[in-house]
């Protein structure tokens, strides 16, 4: 057996290499026998005519060649079959099919670079998009056993928003670790997420810089899994009281740019906020939690404070814990309700109908994103996509494969089996699908390499971002779908050619005239769905893209150009609780940066624009409240004189702070229009009193309302206003305020004066966040411009898709007529009646997709509210803009082929084939 | 079934091997050797003879070579290898045992 085929194998080796003299051997062999087939019928006709001469006879001769031939069979076809034997056949007419399909689809460029394209652009977003969901849903957070690894969270019962993974306060965790028995290890941490305390200013030898740190139980590595790569982590009684509570972990990232990842710098000491610690590991480079950029950890010690009965109320702390081998996700969410529970009726006037969830750490970092409903969405867009590219690329191979009845039909009267049609369609439909998916892959790469340079609002979702590759699975899922879906209408057609009689075929193009409703059926169908689908993803789209460009034409409120900003936090021990030294500091820096001939104004707030600002209580006069936490909220900014003009918001009303509004002065405040209007409508609010926080102020004073400004957004997109409150720096001095510094040239170039002029003042306070106002606002969108951008891109691409399939396929079938053309227009018809006929089909054709497609289209209003949140201003606007571009394009489908046949000379149309 | 005259497949290939057994021939004479059955009971499509001896001889169970006819043209020779004469054997074998099989039920009826 082997044998046998070794020898088959190297017969047939020898044959590819003599192929020609094969060829040769072949043609000589069947030679041979037809002639000595055809000198014996000549013979035997001779022997039985008689003599030579005879009319008979030589008849007789000159039918031997053909009855030998006869006789023999198909020459051509006994050849082929003989040499397939010898060659690699399939792998040689492969080559053959491969050849004759590069000369096929160079002949007609315009289909092949239609196809190419489609593919490309179908399977590229497609491979982004599914890539981008993978990166960021299925990858495992990089602990140990991230499977095992739990976040336990508080459940509020007052259900507002993240009620399910509320924080946790300390006694809940003392007890929670006391009375849980699912669990190996549990942990407490303080990422500062109500408090400005993690954030450390870090000194020593390097100029001082700012970080963001997080207190930690001493096991929070160990439940982790995270071993340190240089050192060790906590010991048991660092996170006690009474110890020596004074040693650091450091990130990976802050030991390579602070100590040049330098081995040695365990035991040497830093200060922290002025404080002197000691360095004691350092953790490896791929760990890291979610959005969350933690530098250095320092252990989390409980004051007694913090144990107070009362304390129980405040939350700020997450909890890791670590599930016992035997335990399930379900088992420890049991146990911990139960514990909730106990906890609730042990303590009502703090835990009342509180409870607890279990979650695994990757549940909870997708639900923290909140990128559930973007993903989706964006998946949504991407898959419109690729419906349309498959509409596309069936549309344009149905029209080639009709155009090219003839020459299949040709092929099957020689003798091409079904298989071999197929082959040959499958071949070339192979060669598109490769360049397509090609060209695809690069289109991926490309636009995946530009969506992770987009993703930079913070280390963390950079070093996130830079994990973002093609995932390969997900390139040949969408690859194989469009190859399936091109493969098929490929295909299909060949079947049928060689199921019917050749001669039917051959004969129908070369004579007939207009091809019937019947043959056509399937194109039109296509068309109409594809306007369909067209309408209905440009719609969807348009809606995006307006409310995109809403949010980047939505006036900020101020003059956001040319401005540079930076945020001093004092940490040193000399500012505590001084706010003498405190106010002084930040005047004489402001002075400072004036003394600069770049600087045309300088002024500082305690909260940026567009940074989410805090909130403060107040009471309105006249209008007393019952409980301290009836009374309204307000936005709320601490500003030096001057603000206003540095940022260019307008004064409407009374007039701005001034430096003698000071401490001893009486207190005043200034409100913006959003604030009158809502608390003041149709009064003078100058001269007006309020109370600001009056909970938490000696005496509760009164402020008088001494000016109104213009409105400031707080976040982009946002459409009403919130009120806001300003109260002058130098009357609540506070340690930690933001410079806005209006620059004649560029604000980036003042970046380094600014920071001289700073410390220039108190050279040991960590200047941080130096950024222009712009960089400021595009960072406050936290990845919304990407999700924008993306939508603005996939509905761009779907739009050129859609227009070049329609005017592909719609192109075609006028063409189709131009036989018909050429018959109406000799038999006496106007171009212009004929065009007209034309264009009346075209557009039936156009206006049932556009119905179809409009009906649908009236949905998505509220299909898009049920997702964002947000009703698109002007749905009925957009949808007849859309509508508009899909008549445009289907029209000039329609009107130019049909306007160059009719323009041909009507022989020529006649002669059309 | 075959229809009356036609070889059943599968047969070709025995006769071919047969015919060699006697001996080395090319295509034509092989062709001669298997019609010259009374009433041409076995007329072969001719040319179907040359993918079968091509398809032997890429089994192995012939070897060919090219040598000078009767009338001296150029024709090339086939002939039996050893794997041909055992196949050829085993064949015969075969068809015997299965037109006895045959036979016996033919004559039961």
């Amino acid at each position: 057996m082997l044998r046998a085929w070794l020898t088959n194998g190297w017969l047939r080796i020898k044959a590819l290499l003599r192929r020609r003299q094969l060829d040769r051997d072949l043609e000589e062999e069947l030679r041979f026998h037809l002639a000595m087939r055809e000198e014996k019928l000549r013979a035997d006709a001779m022997g039985v005519g008689g003599s030579t001469a005879s009319a008979n006879a030589r008849v007789e001769t000159s039918l031997a060649h053909s009855a030998a031939r006869k006789r023999f069979g198909n020459v051509t076809l006994l050849k082929e079959r003989c040499r397939e034997m010898w060659t690699f056949a399939s792998l040689e007419s492969f080559f053959q099919d491969l050849r004759y399909g590069f000369r096929m689809l160079h002949k007609s460029p315009g289909f092949t670079a239609v196809a190419v394209l489609t593919l490309a652009l179908g399977i590229g977003a497609n491979t982004i998009v599914l890539s981008m969901v993978s990166g960021l849903l299925l990858r495992p957070p990089s602990v140990k056993d991230p499977d095992s690894l739990m976040i336990v969270c508080s459940k509020d019962p007052a259900n507002v928003f993240d009620a399910v993974r509320a924080h946790i306060s300390v006694d809940d965790y003392l007890d929670w670790r006391a009375l849980s028995t699912v669990f190996s290890g549990m942990a407490a941490a303080d990422f500062g997420d109500f408090s400005d305390f993690n954030v450390f200013t870090i000194s020593g030898d390097a100029p001082p810089e700012r970080a963001d740190g997080a207190r930690i139980s001493y096991n929070f590595f160990q439940v982790l899994g995270i071993p340190p790569i240089l050192g060790r982590s906590f010991l048991p009684d660092e996170d006690r009281p009474g110890h020596d509570n004074n040693v650091v972990v450091l990130s990976n990232d802050i030991w390579h740019s602070r100590f040049a990842s330098d081995p040695r710098v365990l035991g040497r000491t830093v200060l922290l906020n002025g404080k002197r610690y000691t360095i004691v590991g350092v953790l490896p480079s791929s760990f890291r939690l979610w959005d969350f950029d933690a530098q250095i950890w320092i252990p989390l010690v409980f004051s007694p404070d913090d144990l107070r009965p009362a304390a129980r109320a405040s939350r700020n702390l997450r909890v890791f814990a670590r599930l016992k081998p035997s335990m399930t996700e379900k088992l420890a969410s049991g146990e911990m309700a139960a514990i909730a529970q106990r906890l609730s009726q042990a303590h009502p006037e703090t835990n009342k109908n509180w409870g607890a969830t279990v979650m695994s750490l990757q549940e909870y970092s997708i639900a923290d994103a909140n990128a559930g409903p973007a993903l989706v969405s964006l998946m949504a867009a991407a898959g419109f996509v690729l419906l349309i590219a498959c509409a596309n690329l069936a549309g344009i191979l149905l029209a080639r494969n009709s155009a090219r009845r003839q020459e299949f039909s040709i092929r099957a009267v020689l003798g091409a089996g079904r298989l071999r049609l197929a082959r040959q369609l499958l071949t070339e439909c192979l060669l598109l699908s490769a360049a397509g998916a090609g060209l695809g892959i690069l289109f991926a790469q490309a636009g995946i390499r530009a969506i992770v340079s987009e993703f930079n609002w913070n280390a963390a979702v950079i070093a996130l971002a830079s994990e973002f590759t093609i995932d390969t699975r997900v390139l040949l899922l969408t690859a194989g779908v469009c190859v399936f879906t091109a493969l098929i209408l490929a295909i299909a057609p060949a079947m049928q050619f060689a199921r019917r009689d050749p001669g039917v075929c051959l004969g129908e193009s070369g004579r007939s005239a207009t091809p019937g409703r019947q043959r056509h059926r399937l194109q039109r169908l296509l068309v109409a769905g594809q306007i369909a689908l067209s309408l209905i993803l440009l719609t969807g789209a348009g809606f995006f893209v307006e409310e995109f460009f809403q949010e980047i034409r939505a006036a900020t409120g101020f003059n956001p150009s040319h401005l540079l900003t930076a945020s001093v936090s004092l940490r040193s021990l000399q500012y505590f609780g001084a706010p003498q030294r405190e106010s002084e500091f930040y005047e004489s820096a402001l002075r400072q940066i004036r003394t600069s001939a770049q600087a045309q104004s300088a002024a500082a707030t305690s909260d940026l624009p567009f940074t989410f600002p805090g909130s403060i209580r107040f009471v309105l006069e006249g209008h007393p409240v019952a409980k301290p936490s009836d009374a309204p909220l307000s936005g709320y900014a601490d500003i030096t004189p001057g603000y206003f003009q540095t940022l260019g918001v307008p004064l409407l009303q009374g007039r701005a702070f001034t430096s003698s509004d000071g401490p001893a002065s009486s207190p005043v405040a200034i409100i913006d229009q959003a604030f009158a209007a809502r608390y003041f409508p149709g009064e003078n609010p100058i001269g007006r009193h309020l109370q600001i926080d009056p909970t938490n102020r000696a005496g509760a004073p009164w402020s008088e309302i001494i000016g109104v400004v213009g409105d400031v957004k707080d976040f982009l997109g946002e459409s009403k206003p919130r009120p806001h409150l300003f109260e002058p720096f130098l009357a609540h001095p506070t340690g930690t305020m933001s410079f806005v510094v209006r620059t004649r040239s560029a604000p980036a170039a003042f970046s380094d004066p600014l920071r001289q002029a700073i410390w220039a003042t108190d050279a040991g306070q960590a200047v941080s966040d130096v950024k222009t106002m712009a960089r400021v606002i595009s960072d406050s969108g936290q990845g919304d411009n990407i999700m924008a951008y993306l939508m603005a891109g996939f509905s761009a691409l779907a739009l050129a898709l859609a227009g070049i399939g329609i005017y592909g396929v719609l192109s075609y079938l006028v063409a189709q007529r131009t036989h018909e053309i050429g018959i109406r227009m000799a038999l006496g018809a106007e171009p212009r009646q004929v065009l007209a006929l034309v264009l009346r089909n075209g557009m039936l054709l156009i206006g049932a997709g556009l119905v179809v497609g409009f009906l649908i289209s009236l949905a998505l209003p509220q299909v898009l509210r049920a997702a964002f949140g947000g009703i698109p201003r002007n749905a009925m606007g957009i949808l007849g803009a859309a509508a508009l571009l899909v008549i445009v394009a289907g029209f000039s489908a329609c009107y130019v082929p049909a306007r160059r046949a009719m323009r041909a000379d009507p022989m020529v149309a006649l002669r059309y084939e | 079934m075959a229809t009356e005259g036609e070889l059943l497949p599968g047969t070709l290939d025995m006769l071919i091997l047969k015919t060699l057994n006697r001996g080395p021939a090319h295509g034509y004479a092989i062709a001669e050797f298997i019609q010259q059955a009374p009433d041409e009971a076995l007329r072969v499509e001719e040319g179907a003879l040359y993918p079968a001896l091509h398809r032997l001889e890429l089994r192995a169970l012939l070897a060919s070579e090219w040598g000078a006819s009767e009338n001296n043209r150029r024709a090339k020779y086939y002939r039996l290898t050893r794997a041909g004469r055992k196949q050829l054997a085993q064949e015969t074998a075969q068809w015997r045992r299965m037109t006895a099989a045959i036979a016996r039920v033919m004559q039961t009826a």
